[in-house]
């Protein structure tokens, strides 16, 4: 059933602001919900439909697959960091026992780029077995000097002993509006390399029957992978009749399982040779060096306001620490603050011996906002203006304004600044020095419709009641699978639990990878359509029962009927009873965003952080962080606030903790495992509160956007600004660890 | 790892007599052994599994000279001993309190902690070959990534000791009893480590076989109060930068007596004899404490990556004796 083509006024934004705004929807599209749309589970705190399976065990992840006679398989990997690979020899590890296939990732010749380069895989009966036979493989390498340090790059900047860059900045007119400004001011920002770090490592189990290949995999992206897979083993002459892949439960992303990978092929191709399934799941330390990274950069900052803090000009050069190839260093400043102002800003990647970078949660967007953010309270503490103030002053979006005076209100702005940094607060041990920060946060996330292959979503409802949504997009813990239970129970007037959810099977239709904060408001508008043509049929069925018009039949409260009808309203379950046995299937459909401006096009949020400092040691302690933060309108209240409390926590992990060590002789990392990579851990967490905006932005039916990456963007700089307002000094390279706190105070007391 | 015999023990003696052999090595409860083995960094013929003998070599008693704590008590025992809730022994329980994990202190044996291999992240992989697990010609760490490394009394070898309870049983005056040939042995606490540790010579002074039966606390006599503090760089598990374990005896508002362990510092614990004896017949006072402080790493030698050790250390003295004396 569609409905015809029509122009539609809704009403966008949120508290105050609301604006009237024609849309045009498309034909067959759900009614779109807008501002003023009233909901029963939508907006909700209800819990995670697979949080008690996950918290229990009974969810299983790829690592969780077994199957009888399944072998394992391990990659064997370059020692060197660069230099080229001159002998491969296998037979003896072949000849191993225990051992059933090894397969050459490298040809001899080939260059090896990374300590980690794959050069084979070796499947066999057990880990221990392969380790055996790993020894056997003799790999013989021409080696070239070679470089882990992107600040050693020949190309790199000079720095001076305080981490300035001092290369002159090429000439530009911005210079002399710079230099003739009111208050201006320059420094040069720094963040190292924080690995992937996934629970659930980089791996597959495989598995053929003929020529049709089954596979399962933590993965973020089913449909590309699928393809990649395809498309890699035609190549290698193993083209699969068929592929079909599952990911039920994915533990964790964040940027780095777009692909298959190296390891996603040597597992069909281990599994192909050894006629027997395969599971190959990389261990902690190829997942810190072999699976990408959030890459380190360098960031020279200048720029001038006037006395009243207006910004007026904003340059920037930065570098960013990339692998072997140059590509995914950049570094993204707030652009919100200076859309009206002069600026220029150059980039370039500086390569090094290592493996190269993968997205990671926002890719370029935290290294940027904390250098932006922090060099802004700098040149805020010059002009001697407030750092809420001087944001207020130039942000330019108006939701975040509303965020700025709501989460200082909350918060205790005033009062948790310290009003003479690097004085301890009345009170206060004079051991220990308070401050607090705060720093802003965007995101796009707007969603896409899948281009040429729409995506889609399956909405079944049986004769029993049951409820199906089904989605072949994978839910990396991200919460699809809670959303699409609430979105198909608000159509259908039921409760959240009462829908069965099912992802990550490419059998089922299509959905887009997890990335760039997009699989929500890309999915969110599909399963909603899915649901709503659903009960439409299920009106019509119910409608000729009752003697009504199915328009005039509601789904509310877990019964169905029509008040216009003379018989009474029925049970949910009474209802599906008329369905007969071929259930009610329907398959919704993505149509493009709306034309036109959505009200906000992406997010916003802004944060406030409270650290102490131990003068004696130097470790920094967050004390507590508030977020504010919207996502269009908001599906699962507890779920959206899980992920910002996340990135939260992940920000404190960046900021205080994270970085890659590496030896340089080497070029090995040193610190590549849970032990020694050091991440926030519970006893490390402030009491956080995260408090959602609904905004609703008219673009689809939903209005909701992504979540994922924004939240990240924030925390490091509201925490890095935290410090430097209660030491008095910044301390511009991040992770903030006690060494380069103790240095920072000493400088401040010469 | 590389199979192995397995051997359950009885008897002391039997698990003694197993562990003599060539090449065969004792287990607590393994955290710290099968992360060598799954590293391969070692391939034992033969594991001697001491947790069977659990009914005699774990559990805290009080044996009439002072208390006497089993090899095998595990950690979270000694963080929540009874009898250890004292002034006295504070720095024992807090250090105990503050190692690894909840998981890792609820299996972890006393003996594996003082026992264990130091965590150096050169001499713990198996992709480098260094001095002192005697498979390369220089210690890597001297000349190359040092944050987390030695700054005083090493030699040719930075690796830092990894234990927390050593400084803390150092500080509080305990002593070891171990098995060897038929006989237990009670020798003070610091004959268990090397006087100069360098790469040739182990964490600890044990004999091959030689079995760890017990740590023994004197009984404290008078207003004797001990405690344990460390630095890191988070408060989630994390391996101490600096550490110091002090006791120090009060009367009448004097301390007459003092000992200042520091751990993670060198390769073996270290006592500092000398920073201890300048607070003896002080009052506390932070003058006495950061004089103490400074004394603490008197001689030290920081190498390229880890001077900010040095003020930490400092801090974490002064800091432990403004607490024990509080
Ligand atoms: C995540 C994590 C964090 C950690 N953090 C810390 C920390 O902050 N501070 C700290 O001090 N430690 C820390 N550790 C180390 C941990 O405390 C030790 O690994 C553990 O105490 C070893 O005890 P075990 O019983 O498992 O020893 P095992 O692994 O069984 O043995 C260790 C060594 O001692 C020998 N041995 C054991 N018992 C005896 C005995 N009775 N007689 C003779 N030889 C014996 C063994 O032969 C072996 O060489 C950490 C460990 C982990 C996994």
């Amino acid at each position: 059933m569609t409905t015809p083509r029509q122009e539609i006024e809704l009403a966008v934004g949120f508290g105050k602001h609301i604006e009237k705004r024609k849309v045009d929807v498309p034909d067959g599209d759900a009614p779109p919900w807008d501002a003023n749309s009233k909901f029963t589970v939508v907006g909700t705190d209800a819990d995670r439909v697979d949080g008690l399976a996950k918290a229990s065990g009974r969810a299983k992840y790829t690592y969780d697959i077994n199957f009888p006679g399944m072998l394992y398989g391990v990659i064997v990997r370059a020692t060197i960091a660069k230099g080229k690979l001159d002998v491969l020899e296998v037979d003896e590890a072949r000849k191993m026992p225990g051992i059933a296939a090894v397969v050459l990732l490298k040809e001899v010749g080939n260059k090896v780029r990374f300590v980690g380069d794959p050069l084979c895989a070796i499947a066999g009966t057990n880990l221990d077995v392969i380790r055996d036979a790993m020894e056997k493989v003799r790999a013989q390498y021409t080696t070239e000097e070679h470089n882990v340090d992107f600040l050693q790059n020949p190309e790199a900047p000079v720095l001076d002993g305080d981490g300035n860059l001092i290369d002159a900045w090429p000439e530009h007119e911005i210079g002399g509006v710079i230099a003739g400004a009111e208050a201006s001011h320059e420094g040069t920002y720094r963040t190292e390399v924080q690995t992937h770090s996934s629970l659930e490592t980089h791996g597959a189990v495989a598995r053929w029957q003929g020529d049709d290949l089954e596979i399962w995999m933590s993965t973020q992206a089913t449909f590309g992978v699928r393809g990649e897979l395809a498309r890699a083993l035609d190549e290698k002459g193993h083209k699969p009749a068929s592929v079909s892949l599952h990911a039920e439960f994915v533990g964790g992303g964040f940027g780095s399982k777009f692909s298959a990978g190296v390891e996603g092929l040597a597992v069909c191709l281990l599994a192909r040779e050894a006629k027997a399934p395969v599971k190959l799941m990389l261990d902690r330390f190829e997942e810190h060096t072999c699976t990408g990274n959030r890459p380190s950069s360098l960031m020279q900052i200048r720029a001038a306001a006037k006395k009243d803090g207006t910004l007026v000009a904003w340059d920037t050069r930065s570098f960013g620490g990339v692998g072997f190839a140059p590509g995914g260093g950049g570094v993204t400043f707030p652009q919100h603050y200076i859309a009206e102002v002069q600026k220029r800003g150059a980039h370039k990647d500086l390569v090094c011996d290592t493996d190269p970078p993968r997205p990671m949660r926002a890719p370029t967007w935290p290294q940027g906002y904390f250098g932006g953010e922090l060099f802004l309270d700098e040149l805020a503490g010059k002009i001697g203006i407030d750092p809420l103030e001087f944001r207020l002053k130039n942000d330019g979006q108006v939701i975040r304004q509303e965020q700025w005076r709501m989460g200082a209100g909350k918060f205790g702005w005033l009062q948790a600044r310290n009003p003479k940094p690097g004085s301890p607060r009345d009170g206060d041990d004079p051991r220990y020095l308070r401050g607090a920060g705060l720093a802003s946060a965007r995101w796009g996330g707007m969603g896409n419709h899948g281009g040429r292959t729409p995506h889609g979503c399956t909405c079944r409802i049986h004769a029993d009641g049951k409820v199906e949504t089904r989605s072949g997009a994978q839910d990396i813990g991200t919460g699809l699978k809670t959303a699409m239970a609430m979105l198909t129970a608000e159509e259908l007037g039921l409760a959240a639990g009462a829908i069965s959810v099912f992802v990550g099977h490419t059998a089922d239709p299509s959905g887009p990878a997890a990335g760039g904060s997009t699989t929500t408001p890309s999915l969110a508008p599909v399963i909603r359509h899915a649901a709503w043509l659903a009960r439409q049929e299920l009106a019509k069925i119910v409608a000729q029962h009752l003697g009504c018009k199915p328009e005039e039949v509601t789904f509310a409260g877990g019964k169905v009927g029509a008040e216009a009808a003379a018989k009474p309203m029925l049970s949910w379950a009474d209802a599906c009873k008329l369905i007969g046995p071929n259930p009610i299937e329907t398959r919704g459909t993505r149509f493009p965003n709306y034309k036109g401006e959505a009200f906000n096009n992406g997010v916003c949020g802004c944060q406030f952080a409270e650290v102490r400092i131990d003068t004696w040691t130097g470790q920094v302690k967050v004390l507590r962080m508030l977020a504010i933060q919207d996502c269009g309108i908001v599906i699962a209240k507890k779920l959206a606030e899980s992920q910002v409390l996340g990135a939260m926590i992940q920000g404190i992990s960046y900021a205080l903790h994270e970085q890659r060590l590496m030896d340089k002789r080497s070029g090995r990392m040193l610190n590549g495992d849970f032990l020694r990579y050091k991440i926030t851990g519970p006893a490390d967490m402030p009491p956080m509160e995260c408090i959602m905006m609904s905004v609703a932005n008219g673009h689809t039916n939903t209005s909701s956007v992504g979540l994922g990456e924004p939240p990240s963007v924030a925390a490091p700089a509201a925490i890095a600004n935290a410090v430097y307002n209660a030491i008095g000094v910044p301390v511009r390279h991040l992770p903030i660890t006690p060494d380069k706190v103790l240095q920072a105070l000493a400088a401040r007391r010469a | 790892m590389k199979p192995f015999t397995y051997v359950l023990p009885h008897t002391l003696a039997e698990a003694h007599t197993a562990a003599k052999k060539a090449g065969a090595v004792l287990k607590g409860a393994g955290i710290d052994l099968v992360d060598r083995l799954k590293e391969r960094i070692e391939a034992p013929p033969e594991v001697v599994n001491l947790l069977p003998l659990k009914n005699d070599l774990a559990g805290i008693a009080d044996d009439g000279g002072g208390l006497r704590i089993g090899a095998l008590t595990t950690l979270r025992q000694i963080a929540e001993a009874a009898a250890l809730q004292g002034p006295a022994f504070g720095a024992v329980r807090i250090a105990a309190g503050l190692t690894a994990t909840p998981l890792v202190r609820n299996r972890a044996t006393l003996g594996g902690n003082l026992l264990q291999l130091a965590r150096c992240w050169y001499l713990r992989s198996a992709a480098f070959g260094c001095l002192h697990g005697g498979k390369g010609p220089t210690c890597l760490a001297m000349t190359g990534e040092n944050r987390y490394h030695s700054i005083l009394g090493w030699h040719d070898c930075v690796r830092v000791h990894p234990s927390n309870l050593a400084p803390a049983l150092l500080a509080c005056g305990a002593e070891y009893t171990t098995f060897f040939d038929g006989k237990q042995e009670r020798r003070p606490l610091a004959a268990l480590f090397p006087d100069e540790p360098t790469a040739q010579k182990a964490e600890h002074t044990l004999r091959d076989g030689e079995i760890l039966v017990a740590i023994h606390l004197p009984k404290p006599s008078g207003d004797v109060r001990s405690t344990y503090q460390e630095t890191r760089e988070k408060d989630s598990f994390d391996w101490a930068t600096t550490a110091a374990a002090v006791q120090v005896t009060l009367q009448d508002g004097t301390i007459t007596d003092a000992s200042i362990v520091l751990g993670a510092v060198s390769p073996v614990p270290r006592p500092r004899a000398e920073a201890a004896k300048s607070l003896i017949g002080k009052k506390p006072g932070d003058a006495a404490f950061l004089k103490a402080a400074e004394m603490a790493v008197a001689g030290a030698s920081p190498l390229s990556q880890n001077a900010y050790k040095l003020s930490l250390c400092k801090a974490i003295v002064r800091a432990a004796l403004t607490e024990v004396t509080r």
